[in-house]
């Protein structure tokens, strides 16, 4: 296929597999387990699918419980002997599921499937746990945190409400906000903060944290011309992993820049009916201190508040709305995917020279840092699903016996064709480069 | 609903006045084996002159996927949407027109990804009912037309004193999907686009 306009990509991907059986009905959303090579995905159908990627094909199809379509999946990080999973529908409702892990034990009763090394398959299934009731109308998206000690759900009833699982199975609802003015679409969390996002109909992007058993609003984010259908936070430590880790060379801007990000910590990255994916950053605290007096203030405002800064738009390479995006922890890399049926992954990387003239103008002093890196499209891929709307991609470890490296990624893209397709990240040899 | 019609009197348009493709109407259909070749050369629309021209014809709808698709061919298949509060059609109402109608094609060589935008004309300023009918248009043409085909279907502006709300309901895939899991409201759509086959 001929390079697209502007840039010449470096990597291609490869389709490596298309999860089997399909659904006939729309797919939502696709959610790798945290731990294990299979993957949990929202059906329209009212059901999901739980898909191995060692051999790609269907484990368990949880039916049953929801009486709409299952929009949302998550799953329980840190679970011990056992597989949780969260899921939201537009009946209102949100369900747990449980399964027992069974491990190493033999199992001569396995249907279907036609590799040799699928030990999670057998015939125990997901058990309905409980149902958490609240929302008044469709659940859009839902999400736990990275300690699993809380659960997000958000819906068209402009409201985020988060749950703690007390004991297995008794939920306590711990808030309830209704900061929004349309329908939430997603929620998700800090790796490492108990911080909160959710995106809406409204156009905003709203964070909330825990203030005093409390939870509440500490930034709106505007900047998205409309309904903002994604937000992923970048994982944590990401420094010590991708560009940032090469030291060797660096200008003083430019680890004055590391050092910055560093203080701003784990950055968030939306993406829009606007055709849009941004990154933006926390304004670190201690830069407010003695603003203007040049003395430091002792006095520490009280707020929770927090100043987040639009810090890029990426390329613009959608043409319709841009449903999902992907931040990978293990590379850094971005993936997009939307209506137009395109995935397109992004890379960022130091700017070849930085422009000393290129301040931002908010009320900042950081100028100097804020444009000195860029992010480019690495690949682009169109009619991921042929003719059909990519609802959600994300990234998972590679489990198949392809598996080329420690710590190989592939992207799942989830598709109103019903398919889950996988694909492998090829970078294209240079003499190759068209 | 029939008692209180938010709009009792709208304007119908004369069947003969409607647009359509004067040699497909009727019994005549247009030999799926040709090549298109001569498409060029037939009018998209003719309808001033030809007085004996009927109404949209109720057999000319699911045509074949792969040939091109055109304006009249959408216009065909939404012109015969009931209105939900009128036993009228879309296209008497005027609601519907084939003027705004347009087909956009793929905006790259390497996707086949097309846009229909239907503008729609609501028969008053503040017709509660334009959700329901943009609603009832979207629903058409996706299970009408192949999923090549975006759809988008807006309030022509200025014709209504929530265009932007309405056009952002519409816009909104989520919506428009739980939308369809609802009872009642698929139960009036059903009956909108009962004259549709």
């Amino acid at each position: 296929m001929p390079p697209p306009p502007t840039e010449t990509p470096t990597h291609v991907l490869c389709p490596l597999a298309t999860l089997s059986p399909p659904s006939s009905l729309r797919t939502w959303q696709t959610a790798p387990h945290p731990s294990q090579p299979i993957v949990a995905t929202a059906c329209s159908d009212r059901s999901v699918r739980v898909y191995s990627l060692t051999s790609f094909t269907l484990l368990h199809s949880i039916t049953g419980g929801h009486k709409r379509s299952v929009r949302s999946v998550s799953w329980k990080p840190g679970t011990r002997g056992q597989s949780v999973l969260a899921t939201g529908s537009f009946d209102a409702s949100a369900g747990i599921w449980r399964k027992k892990e069974q491990t190493q034990e033999q199992d001569f009763t396995r249907r279907g499937g036609d590799g040799d090394e699928e030990e999670d398959e057998d015939e125990d299934d997901y058990q309905f746990a409980c149902i958490l009731d609240g929302h008044e109308s469709e659940i859009k998206s839902l999400s736990w945190n990275p300690s699993g000690q809380y659960l997000a759900t958000c819906s068209r009833d402009k409201s985020v409400w988060i749950w703690e699982e007390l004991e297995d199975d008794n939920f306590e609802t711990v808030a309830v906000l209704q900061e929004h003015d349309g329908d939430v679409k997603c929620v998700a969390w800090h790796p490492t903060e108990d911080l909160l996002v959710s995106t809406s109909y409204d156009d905003t992007v709203r964070l909330y944290r825990d203030d005093a058993d409390d939870w509440v609003q500490v930034t709106s984010i505007t900047g998205h011309q409309q309904t903002v259908w994604w937000a992923e936070f970048e994982g944590a430590n990401m420094a010590s992993i991708d560009f940032r880790k090469e030291k060797e060379g660096l200008s003083e801007q430019q680890t004055k820049y590391i050092d910055l990000l560093d203080r701003s910590g784990p950055r968030l990255a939306t993406c829009s009916d606007d055709c849009t994916v941004r990154i933006w950053r926390r304004r670190p605290r201690e830069h407010q201190e003695g603003v203007g007096t040049g003395i430091p203030s002792i006095i520490r405002s009280v707020t929770i508040d927090e100043d987040w800064l639009q810090e890029a738009i990426l390329p613009q390479r959608h043409d319709r709305a841009i449903y999902s995006i992907s931040w990978s922890q293990k590379t850094g890399l971005l993936v997009s995917a939307g209506s137009d049926g395109k995935v397109i992954i992004y890379k960022e990387r130091w700017k070849a020279q930085a422009l000393n003239d290129e301040v931002e103008g908010v009320d900042g002093g950081e100028g100097l840092e804020w444009a000195l890196t860029e992010w480019v499209v690495v690949a682009e891929l169109f009619s991921a699903h042929d003719v059909f709307e990519v609802n959600h991609v994300t990234w998972a470890a590679r489990a198949d016996k392809g598996k080329r490296f420690e710590d190989e990624e592939v992207v799942l893209s989830t598709g109103d064709d019903g398919e889950v397709r996988v694909w492998a990240l090829d970078e294209l040899a240079s003499e190759n480069k068209v | 609903m029939d008692l209180d019609k938010q709009n009792a009197n709208p304007t119908i348009l004369n069947p003969s006045d409607l647009p359509s493709r004067r040699r497909e109407t009727q019994v005549k259909r247009r030999d799926d084996g040709g090549t298109g070749l001569f498409d060029d050369l037939i009018p998209p629309y003719n309808y001033l002159n030809d007085p004996f021209d009927q109404a949209i014809s109720s057999s000319d709808s699911d045509d074949d996927a792969v040939e091109q698709i055109d304006e009249q061919e959408v216009y065909d298949l939404i012109s015969s949407i009931s209105d939900p509060e009128h036993p009228l059609s879309l296209g008497s109402l005027a609601v519907v027109n084939l003027p705004d109608i347009h087909i956009q094609p793929p905006t790259s060589p390497h996707s086949c990804i097309s846009t229909v935008v239907v503008e729609i004309t609501p028969t008053i300023t503040h017709c509660s009912l334009a959700t329901v009918i943009g609603l009832g248009v979207r629903v058409r043409l996706e299970q009408a037309l192949p999923p090549r085909f975006r759809v988008d279907v807006r309030i022509k502006k200025g014709t209504h004193s929530t265009d932007e709300a309405v056009n952002k309901q519409l816009g909104d895939k989520e919506r428009v999907a739980a939308a369809l899991e609802n009872g009642t409201l698929m139960g009036v759509l059903r009956k909108m686009l009962s004259t549709c086959e």
